[in-house]
């Protein structure tokens, strides 16, 4: 009798996701319809042809009233043809480069949040319980990690070339192989460092680490491990059941902040993800780029938010009958 | 919590917004003109008395740059601050007072705009409508407007059954002046707080994101610490100052604007307690 409630509640989520999604694309659309002058000129690039023009135009129904004009553009874009790219890439579709694009990113914030949890976890069971002591160390950290990413990986990438200045000998053409600025495109290195920018930058970090460190000691403090740990039995496996949920919890509230910072981050370091493509279609105006990616941005956001939940669900059943 | 370590970051922290504060108020009353600064037989000085903090690859002068520089985020990150703020507020209270199908209308605007990714959607609308940065702070006030309503929200829930809020409507309180007075200003005030510096400290990050890439945000030669950190990427490695000044400048304000805001809110929730 358990599944029941669990596959109504998923049903009801899942439609108030797609809800979310038709009515973000519509103020993405909205948006791009509130183009300063004569729309079509506003957003294409300077030299367009005139039939480019109107296949553009019609591409995003501009040809018609705004309602109209966005369930034509919806019926489109709803299985994934966002038209061609303009400038980026031009004649490929959107999706083809955004696509891959995109799968990079999503990677590098995965791996990012990932290795963050690991951190903070390794350092919140270090540190135990926070004490007048620890804040001689914590409180400069706080402040330093508050740097936003960005200005985070500029210092970075400047040490780095400092670095590089000091052991490189004169004359050397070749940059060493761990050299953040990607040169070979299969380079593993400039995502390690775009990584470290991101979780070290705007607070992430120190973020995940008092958020942990708080669950961990309120978890120890509470009657039922006081109960395991007196009954003789490890107390390690129950711990680790109950963080699951404020850990996905925290997951999926932090990865619209970092999927903002991977934008900026991806450029500084030149990594051709998704945030990188968005930039560099904006700087040459691709409309149908900066839109697609913008939906995919928006569609990510919704969908993790939505997984979070699931998961908490099948995690914790206490989250189905609070009607969450 | 609390003790003499929180009091003494509170009051540094708070030295430190204060000096912002105070340079954003004055630097619209310094005259200062980016052409006619530029000198040729002075760049990239190092930091002496005549230039406090050097000069950068035109020989301007980077102190006077870092002062005129916060023209660019103060204002603006005011303006966003009280949009989020006093939309948020309404917002959270109108949603926590409504019920039935006002209640889930409110709800899904707010959740709508809370899908939306900030950064994301402020290039968008920076491809678009290629806006001042006045406007821009205005969408990030806006984008930041669910997140203070959900708090508030859950406050208004929360004390809406509690007994001297009842008593209060039993006095023929008006609904107005019970959410305005006594349960935002009363006992919201702290997230306020807390919520406007984080917001202050957001529009300064997307100023110096935005500036630092160049193509929206405020142009050189007009000052902004954003664009002065962008230095780095013509000046690699030959001289530190044009950009690390800014750099620190951004760090510092920032961190110190939310952990002001935080430690405030504490100590306010501690007095309410």
């Amino acid at each position: 009798m358990r599944a029941l409630p669990l596959v109504l509640a998923t049903l009801r989520r899942l439609a108030g996701s797609l809800g979310l999604l038709v009515g973000a694309s519509f103020i993405i659309y909205m948006m791009v319809r509130m183009a300063p002058g004569d729309v079509i000129d506003a957003i294409s690039p300077m030299g367009t042809p005139p039939e480019m023009k109107a296949q553009l135009a019609a591409e995003f129904g501009l040809d018609r009233d705004p309602v109209t004009g966005y369930f034509a553009w919806l019926s489109r874009s709803a299985v994934g043809d966002f038209g061609e790219s303009l400038a980026f890439s031009p004649g490929e579709s959107v999706m083809a480069v955004a696509v891959p694009a995109f799968k990079r990113t999503l990677m590098l914030c995965a791996l990012t949040l990932l290795a963050g949890l690991a951190l903070g976890l390794g350092l919140a069971v270090l540190m135990g319980e926070p004490g007048p002591r620890q804040q001689i160390f914590t409180g400069p950290a706080y402040v330093l990690t508050a740097a936003p990413s960005f200005v985070v990986a500029v210092l970075f990438a400047q040490g780095m070339n400092w670095f590089i200045h000091l052991f490189v000998a004169d004359g050397s053409y070749e940059p060493p192989i761990w050299y953040p600025i990607p040169i070979y495109a299969d380079s593993l290195m400039p995502y390690v460092f775009a990584g470290f920018s991101m979780l070290a930058g705007d607070g992430l970090f120190m973020d995940w680490f008092n958020t942990l460190r708080a669950e961990l000691l309120s978890l120890k403090q509470s009657q039922f491990i006081i109960a395991v740990r007196a009954k003789g039995a490890r107390t390690f496996g129950h711990i680790v059941k109950n963080l699951w949920v404020p850990v996905i919890s925290s997951f999926a509230a932090r990865l619209p902040l970092v999927l903002g910072s991977v934008v900026i981050v991806e450029y500084i370091f030149t990594l051709d993800g998704a945030g990188y493509v968005l930039l560099e279609a904006s700087r040459l105006r691709d409309f149908p780029m900066v839109v697609g990616l913008s939906v995919l941005f928006t569609a990510t956001v919704i969908a993790v938010s939505l997984a979070a939940d699931l998961v908490r669900a099948l995690v914790d059943p206490r989250e189905v009958s609070r009607g969450g | 919590m609390g003790g003499r370590g929180t009091s003494f970051a509170l009051w540094l922290s708070g030295a430190v917004v204060g000096i912002v504060l105070l340079i954003g108020i004055i630097a619209p009353f310094v005259g200062y003109d980016p052409v006619s600064d530029v000198d040729y037989d002075a760049q990239l000085l190092g930091p002496s008395w005549s230039h406090l903090f050097g000069t950068d690859a035109q020989g301007r002068d980077v102190a006077i740059r870092l002062l005129k520089g916060t023209e660019a985020f103060f204002l603006p990150g005011l303006l966003a601050a009280a949009i989020a703020v006093v939309g948020g507020a309404l917002a959270g209270a109108v949603a926590g007072y409504l019920e039935g199908f006002g209640r889930t209308v409110v709800l899904g605007l707010l959740q709508l705009i809370d899908t939306l990714p900030r950064l994301v959607f402020i290039i968008l609308v920076c491809t678009i409508l290629n806006p001042s940065i006045t406007l821009i702070s205005g969408v990030a006030g806006v984008l930041f407007i669910p997140a203070i309503a959900t708090v508030i929200r859950r406050k208004v829930e929360a004390l809406a059954s509690e007994d001297y809020i009842l008593a209060h409507v039993a006095h023929g309180f008006s609904p107005a002046r019970i959410l305005i007075y006594h349960i935002l200003w009363l006992q919201c005030r702290p997230v306020l707080i807390r919520q406007a510096t984080f917001v202050f400290g957001y529009v300064l990050f997307v100023e110096t994101a935005l500036s630092y890439l160049g193509d929206y945000g405020v142009q050189e030669p007009a000052p902004s610490w954003g664009n002065m950190v962008a230095q780095t990427r013509d000046l690699a490695g030959q001289a530190p100052w044009p950009w690390l000044f800014p750099a620190i400048a951004i760090v510092l304000t920032i961190s110190a604007f939310l952990s002001f805001g935080n430690l405030l809110a504490r100590r306010d929730e501690e007095a309410i307690r």
